[in-house]
């Protein structure tokens, strides 16, 4: 009882809101991937196990093309970048990570569907592997490359609302204790004027009460500014990453169009519905497995681009490694197979995840993912929005 | 009577080659014991994965996990009660070196319990869960354990545990391995294995027939994981130092590959990949260049290896769908792919000599160890997707059928 206590008194509940803000937005990313391997697993009952290496290129493409746009380290180039810039890094990155994505399909994982999912599931693990190593080799990593945030252009904007505003009587604190604050700084700075050459750290015994009056006063202000600041409810929200979310429900608005209302998305359901007898009924199941490869790849190179640029974080070929395995489980979380399932999924993982940071407990950030999926497997075995069929003769 | 007195002779045999090993290995370097140790314990993960995976058809992904609480469970203890004056005190009057033997048995029984209770634990959600949820959900459990324990300061948290006092005995490694081949073995070839493989081949079925499931994947899950446990408490031995990072998803990968390129269900196969693969890495450390240091590639090289490699499998897929009758026509093709692998490989570094970039980038080759550990994997699923051995096991009937092109019976459980 005390240690429940004593958590619920460790938490700040004034950050919640920006906290779940920021978990809306890692979400959306892990949301972005798990539809890609959510759309393959739908078609080909099979784990792309190098759906994160896919992610961990585009963000490496998207680098390559800032270097081309002017934005190298080495070099000074443009200071101002634009929405155009950005777009073409976007569409890159699409356009490269599905060339990949149809390559690792037709090299690797076609000619497996034949055999057994544990030998295509190997494979998968093994193109993984290949391209974390296999770019180590020729891909800059040391020091992982960033991306210039002048790329960005709307580095360092953010919009600031106040939710709740702080009490009154903190205001009206902070209202009462400027002035005091400010007479004594005068008060020093005038004793200090008037003796010149003094030094501030051994002064006679006037000024030193006159320093120490001033420091204390400036405390008390500004202790009660902090008590002000942080008493209301307020969320920060940095431009990048909004057109980053407005982008990401973009793209996914665009692929639930693809998949609900297009001939090729039908015939994507159908595959995914029954494989072989949708090649039965006249679909070529190869273009669509083909299509499936380019939708989810393009969206990881999407996603890839927009947290390398909006983020700014560091790239090696391990990049996709974590984002990859906790968008797969986010996937599954959903129910591995339903589209929607895999956006909920993501966005839960992305809530979860900084739910526990604001707990305090962001050592164990990688772990909510897994025990979230574990709790939730156990009640609905099909996952969130998925169905188990139970096996019959 | 002869029944006992083969089965007498080959465990005495089993503990000497155990012993004959250490022997043989007494005055290798540090360097190349820990190889053979490390076989010794890979081969028991290996296995164990088998019985998992391979044999009762439970798709597990995280089989590092019970060796990380293996090996926590044990180094902890021993760390914290080895020394202390009742533990010496009821040892007290044995010389130290079997005080110590006899802790590290009672350790490995500790480690295999406390594995077991996790495995228990991971086979219990499984009864509901099927194959890639079965996966994803043992992958995040070893994922929690590790992140759990480190952040665990008594534990060592990330920095590691450090396991005073060592035990370095190639042997009881050995030893280890050679139980759980046998046990799994055994199990494969007497009644109470085929359960498991009944449930492997069609649960539905195995069940109308009387088997009882649940029981029978919670009972590979503790064998498999007690087994696991086991090495891992002989690894925080012998080692002398565990952090969590030796625990990784990589190690459950590379597990996992052992038992499919071995064959999946082929207890041979396991034994023979978790050998293989843990030696080649580290062969391929030892190359070394003109100028004595580590060898170093150029990237033209590297990746006029790659389109050599990509050649050849391609050209032995498209001989492989062909049917060609001729036994010595079929040869000949495959020789031919080979050739003109290498010939691309020759080529294609005179090609990619010219460009640059790739010419004057030098790659050492202890980057590209792990970039051709991928290759094979890819590699041997094209080419052999069921595994070197397939399902089949070594067997003495198989070694005369060889030889003396006696016809055997084929049997669903390998002899």
């Amino acid at each position: 009882m005390t240690t429940a206590l004593h958590l619920v008194a460790g938490l700040d509940f004034n950050t919640l809101p920006q906290q779940l803000v920021n978990g809306l937005l890692l979400g959306a990313i892990y949301a972005l991937i798990a539809l890609g391997y959510t759309m393959v697993y739908g078609v080909l009952k099979l784990i792309n196990f190098a759906h994160g290496e896919v992610y961990m290129l585009g963000g490496y493409v998207a680098l390559f093309v800032s270097y081309y746009l002017g934005f190298r380290p080495d070099k000074v180039g443009p200071t101002h970048s634009s929405i155009w810039n950005l777009l073409i890094m976007l569409v890159a990155c699409m356009v490269i990570c599905s060339l990949v994505g149809v390559a690792i399909e037709r090299f690797a994982y076609r000619p497996m569907r034949s055999h057994s999912r544990i030998a295509s599931l190997i494979t998968a693990i093994g193109v993984s592997l290949l391209l974390q190593y296999g770019g180590a080799l020729f891909l800059p990593n040391s020091p992982p490359p960033s991306i210039s945030e002048l790329v960005n252009p709307y580095h360092g904007q953010s919009k600031d609302f106040t939710l709740v505003a702080p009490p009154a009587s903190l205001k009206a604190t902070v209202d009462s204790l400027k002035p005091a604050s400010d007479l004594a700084a005068a008060n020093y700075k005038s004793w200090l004027d008037s003796h010149p050459g003094a030094d501030t750290y051994n002064l006679p015994k006037d000024g030193d009460a006159l320093k120490h009056a001033a420091q204390d006063a400036k405390g008390k202000y500004e202790d009660a500014q902090h008590k002000l600041d942080t008493g209301g409810v307020r969320l920060i929200i940095q431009t990048g990453q909004a057109v980053m979310l407005i982008s990401t429900i973009v793209l996914m608005g665009a692929l639930t169009y693809m998949v609900l209302f297009t001939k090729r998305g039908r015939a994507m359901r159908a595959v995914s519905h029954d494989f072989d007898s949708a090649s039965l009924m006249g679909v070529n199941v190869n273009s669509i497995v083909l299509f499936t490869f380019i939708l989810g790849s393009s969206l990881a190179g999407a996603g890839a681009m927009m947290t390398a640029t909006f983020l700014g974080t560091p790239l090696t070929t391990f990049y996709g490694l974590v984002p990859g395995v906790k968008a797969f489980t986010a996937a599954v979380l959903g129910g591995i197979g339903n589209i929607p399932g895999a956006v909920l999924g993501g966005l839960l993982m992305g809530m979860a995840e900084n739910l526990v940071v604001w707990a305090g407990y962001s050592n164990y950030r990688d772990a909510i993912a897994f025990v979230v999926l574990i709790i939730v497997l156990l009640f609905r075995p099909g996952g969130l929005l998925g169905s188990s069929k139970v096996e019959k003769v | 009577m002869k029944f006992w007195g083969i089965r007498l002779v080959s465990i005495l045999v089993a503990i000497g080659a155990c012993f004959a090993l250490q022997g043989l290995t007494g005055h290798w370097s540090d360097y190349a014991q820990r190889i053979v140790v490390l076989i010794g314990l890979y081969v028991t993960l290996a296995v164990s994965l088998n019985l998992i995976n391979g044999i009762t058809g439970q798709f597990s992904i995280g089989h590092a996990a019970f060796y990380q609480v293996g090996a926590y469970t044990a180094g902890y203890l021993t760390l914290t009660y080895f020394n202390s004056p009742r533990v010496q005190g009821m040892l007290h009057g044995l010389p130290a070196n079997s005080r110590l033997t006899i802790w590290l048995l009672l350790m490995i029984i500790v480690g295999a319990l406390a594995a077991a209770l996790a495995g228990l634990l991971v086979g219990l959600p499984s009864l509901r869960l099927k194959g890639d949820y079965l996966a994803i959900v043992t992958l995040g459990f070893g994922e929690i354990i590790r992140i759990i324990v480190q952040n665990q300061q008594a534990l060592g948290g990330s920095y590691g545990m450090n396991v005073t006092p060592k035990y370095e005995s190639i042997a009881v490694i050995w030893l280890l391995a050679i139980v759980c081949i046998a046990c799994c073995r055994n199990l494969l070839k007497t009644a109470h294995g085929l359960p498991f493989l009944s449930v492997r081949e069609d649960e539905v079925a195995g069940q109308a027939m009387g088997v009882n499931v649940t029981r029978t994947k919670v009972t590979a899950f503790l064998i498999g994981s007690a087994f696991a446990g086991a090495a891992g408490a002989l690894l925080a031995h012998f080692e002398g130092f565990i952090t969590p990072a030796t625990f990784g998803m990589d190690v459950s990968f590379i597990i996992l590959t052992m038992v499919v390129l071995g064959g999946t269900g082929s207890i041979t196969g396991s034994v023979i990949a978790a050998a293989l693969l843990t030696y080649l890495p580290e062969y391929l450390r030892g190359f070394k260049g003109a100028d004595g240091n580590a060898l170093s590639l150029s990237g033209a090289n590297v990746v006029a290896w790659m389109v050599g490699v990509a050649l050849a499998v391609g050209l032995l897929r498209w001989v492989m769908q062909k049917h060609i009758e001729s036994k010595g026509k079929r040869l000949g093709f495959y020789v031919g792919a080979i050739v003109a692998g290498a010939v691309g490989r020759i080529v294609g570094n005179l090609v990619f000599a010219h460009i640059a970039p790739l010419q004057d980038k030098q790659i050492p080759i202890d980057q590209v160890r792990m970039v051709i550990f991928a290759v094979v994997l890819i590699v041997i699923m094209l080419l052999r997707p069921q595994g070197i051995f397939a399902h089949h096991e070594f067997s003495w009937s198989l070694v005369r059928r060889l030889f003396k092109r006696e016809e055997v019976p084929h049997t669903a459980v390998s002899v």
